[in-house]
């Protein structure tokens, strides 16, 4: 068994596979195939909660992470922020000198999120340009360029579902 | 509803985050549709031959004893409890149910038929390279309880 504390290099190692086998088309593949199967909790969250489902989502996963972090929620303004001021995954990789990182290994927080939150409507953003330190920040904000009134009042209309054990990945 | 801040600390929190085994099983999902079962072994084999680097190290050079250690504080940490037989060339681990099939089951998932490999095949590489090899001498695909050896190989 690959205990969960050890997931993070091992998901690293898959990126590389993936790469190697397929380029980048494979490795892009295999985060939208993560978003539509395994993260149908945030989905659902938000579609229960709108932008308060971010807050309840990450609450869990970046406390169970002991990641070091700032969350912010301001409903009125329509603002869900995440200042990621030490990432547990990230920085495991950069500690593990032995261990070479998929060197992409980042983006993945772009990609994943994005897929599930901007057909609800919401602008996501995200800047990993402090990867090298395991920093980074998260904005969602509502009534973004999505296009929730396609999907309808929950954005779910595009998904087909998925396994419902989704989670922060 | 005021705005909401919260403020966490590496050391607020336990590291333990189950939901990752789901994300495991999706990975060894992916692989297997697309690339064949093939894939689903080198990517393990590579991850164990990679990560546990000093683990294999040690395995050389120490004998079976780190391994231990190293497979009893694997299954410690996911509060599961496993039972240990050793001798010197010898290393056969009894787990009574895997905690990452325990989890993925209890959130509705399926494991891939190939989760299995998270065992066998990391075994089988964390003893590349040394005296020893591994063996998958039971495994129960609905609860992952497993009978795992390490043995010192004969020339």
């Amino acid at each position: 068994m690959i205990p969960c504390t050890e997931f993070i290099p091992a998901y690293s190692e898959l990126f590389r596979a993936l790469h190697r086998l397929g380029g980048e088309t494979a490795v892009r593949g295999f985060w939208d195939y993560l978003s539509e199967a395994f993260l149908t909790n945030l989905r659902d969250l938000v579609a229960e909660h709108g932008l308060r489902g971010c807050w309840l989502y990450w609450d869990h996963t970046l406390n169970e992470e002991a990641a070091d972090f700032t969350m912010e929620l301001d409903e009125e303004a329509g603002e869900f922020r995440i200042t990621m001021h030490h990432c547990p995954s990230k920085g495991r990789l950069l500690e593990a000198t032995h261990f070479e990182a998929y060197p992409d290994y980042c983006r993945h927080c772009d990609v994943l999120y994005r897929n599930i939150l901007e057909p609800m409507g919401y602008q996501y953003e995200v800047d990993l340009s402090r990867c090298a330190q395991a920093a980074c920040s998260v904005t969602v904000r509502r009534g973004g360029a999505g296009v929730a009134a396609e999907h309808g009042p929950d954005g779910r209309g595009r998904r087909t579902g998925g396994e419902p054990h989704g989670d922060r990945a | 509803m005021p705005r909401q801040v919260m403020e966490r600390r590496a050391a607020d929190n336990p590291y333990l985050h189950k939901d990752f085994h789901g994300a495991l099983n999706c990975g060894i999902v992916y692989l297997h549709r697309h690339f064949g079962e093939a894939a689903v072994r080198e990517w393990l084999r590579d991850f164990a031959l990679n990560w546990y680097g000093p683990l294999r190290q040690r395995l050389a050079t120490e004998g079976l004893t780190p391994l231990r250690h190293h497979v009893e504080a694997v299954y410690e940490v996911e509060g599961a409890t496993v039972r240990c037989e050793q001798t010197a060339d010898d290393l056969v681990v009894h787990v009574e149910a895997c905690p990452a099939v325990t989890h993925i089951r209890a959130l509705g998932g399926d494991p891939s038929p190939l989760f299995v490999e998270t065992t066998r095949t990391v075994n089988e590489a964390l003893c590349e390279g040394t005296p020893f090899r591994a063996e998958l001498l039971a495994y129960d695909p609905q609860t992952g309880r497993s009978v795992q050896r390490f043995c010192r190989r004969t020339p």
